[in-house]
């Protein structure tokens, strides 16, 4: 009696799991202009999402110019890429390559001897929909540029990230791909995450600041990450600077991750000058009694 | 280390003498060099069209007013959140009731003209679908001759808000 009704749960159960994780969240990260951090940006929320305990996948679509892979430290790992993949000669989890400290954590490679046209945008949605059913979270890198490369990695998106740098190319490039993105239908909200901060250039008027760039684009902030040169070497590690928990950028990617999952983290106080000129400063201040 | 305590105490003195001299910092100028070049991207206007857009301005604003058409401002501005078309026309004369009469006449006497000449009388554009509302402001300035600014948000194509501004 009892053998016949244990299959007949167990099977409703998973059905039930399967609608639970059903709806998995895809996000673009994009920025326009190429070198403002889309990558870095990617490979460290995607880790800091999974150290949180979230399935995640990011999707490299730089199709002939793939990088997600070494910034991951996984380039040696990939058999199969997104255009296997999409012309059948693999199945999609076959292709999903595991990251080396934690399970929670997949790439799909970029197909490096391949252009942008080997994907087309229909192909992306179906791969982003399979995806959805087994993952949290969907990270879609974006390639450089406004053609048909971005068109495909938008296209199965329905939240975008849009990295931006405070300087005046970058920001101009931020506001094309807002305008993009405003008249796409899917793509249901956008946020803004501004990268390489340099609160000292800030402090002397000598670049924009976190709110200048906010108020000329008019678009909501999701991170302020800090210039560090930790990311270098984190990135010539294969490692992710989020690993490292005393790296100020990592924390910072560390804070988009939770506010991506819904929490209310404040943004961090880059303005604390930790140089000495300050320390001594404040010093003198402390001195004369004056207060800052 | 050292290097950036130096050239941060480089920046600091070199920014307190960049204060001295001129307001305008790097800073600044890199926000106004970018919200004129954003507006130019944003609304697809080029040259070529926005010196149109200004003629056909004239043309119609002639009917009402002598202006002096020479320094006649038309420019994209932020204005908060909003785009604005800002237009500035120095008014030489304002014409006198049966002078706009005598020119609309003249207009429609045209268009029927030209209605005729086509046989279709059916659609006729409707050209007064902007409301404006007119306000007439007291100011004090050392010029003689008076100008209007229209101010026209943007973003509401149907629904334009006109404000004029006359100066007495």
């Amino acid at each position: 009696m009892q053998s016949c009704i244990i299959p007949e749960t167990s099977a409703l159960s998973e059905q039930d799991k399967k609608g639970e994780t059903m709806n998995g969240r895809v996000i673009v990260i994009t920025s326009g202009k190429g070198g403002v951090g889309k990558t870095t940006t990617n490979a460290n929320i995607g880790t800091a999402l999974a150290r949180a305990g979230k399935k995640v996948v990011m999707i490299d679509t730089d199709l002939g110019l793939r990088n997600l892979d070494l910034l991951l430290g996984l380039e040696n790992r990939i058999v199969y890429t997104i255009v296997d993949v999409v012309e059948e000669r693999c199945k999609l989890k076959q292709a999903l390559v595991k990251d080396k400290k934690n399970p929670n954590l997949c790439l799909l490679a970029a197909a490096q001897t391949r252009d942008k046209t080997a994907v087309t945008e229909e192909q992306l949605k179906n791969i982003c929909e399979e995806l959805k059913k087994d993952f949290d979270f969907i990270l879609v890198d974006c390639p450089a540029g406004i053609e048909q490369g971005f068109q495909n990695a938008v296209a199965g998106a329905s939240e975008a990230i849009v990295v931006t740098t405070p300087e005046m190319s970058a920001v101009r490039d931020a506001d094309r791909i807002i305008g993009l993105l405003e008249s796409k239908e899917e793509i249901k909200s956008y946020k803004l995450l501004i990268n390489r901060v340099r609160p000292n250039l800030i402090k002397s008027n000598d670049m924009m600041s976190v709110e200048d760039v906010v108020e000329i684009l008019s678009a909501k902030l999701i991170g302020i990450i800090p210039e560090d040169t930790g990311i270098i070497t984190s990135t010539n590690k294969g490692e992710p600077i989020v690993n490292d928990e005393k790296s100020l950028a990592g924390k910072a990617y560390n804070n988009v991750a939770r506010r991506i999952i819904g929490e209310d983290v404040p943004f961090l106080n880059l303005e604390d000058d930790t140089s000495l000129v300050a320390k001594v400063k404040k010093f003198f201040s402390g001195l004369m009694g004056k207060e800052n | 280390m050292n290097e950036n305590i130096f050239t941060n105490i480089y920046n600091k003195v070199l920014g307190f003498f960049r204060q001295t001299e001129r307001e305008e910092n790097a800073k600044d100028i890199a926000c106004n060099r970018l919200r004129v070049v954003l507006m130019q991207d944003r609304t697809n206007l080029t040259p070529e069209l926005m010196d149109r857009m200004r003629k056909e301005l004239i043309e119609l604003l002639s009917k009402y007013v002598e202006m002096d058409k020479e320094a006649l401002e038309l420019n994209l501005e932020q204005d908060g959140d909003q785009m604005a078309l800002m237009l500035s026309i120095p008014v030489l004369r304002a014409r006198d009731e049966e002078e706009i009469k005598a020119e609309l006449a003249a207009e429609d006497a045209e268009k029927e003209e030209v209605l005729e000449a086509a046989e279709d009388s059916d659609d006729e554009p409707d050209e007064n679908q902007t409301e404006a509302e007119i306000e007439n402001e007291d100011k004090d300035e050392s010029e003689d001759n008076k100008a209007v600014d229209i101010k026209v948000p943007d973003k509401e194509e149907t629904s334009s808000q006109e404000e004029e501004k006359t100066k007495k």
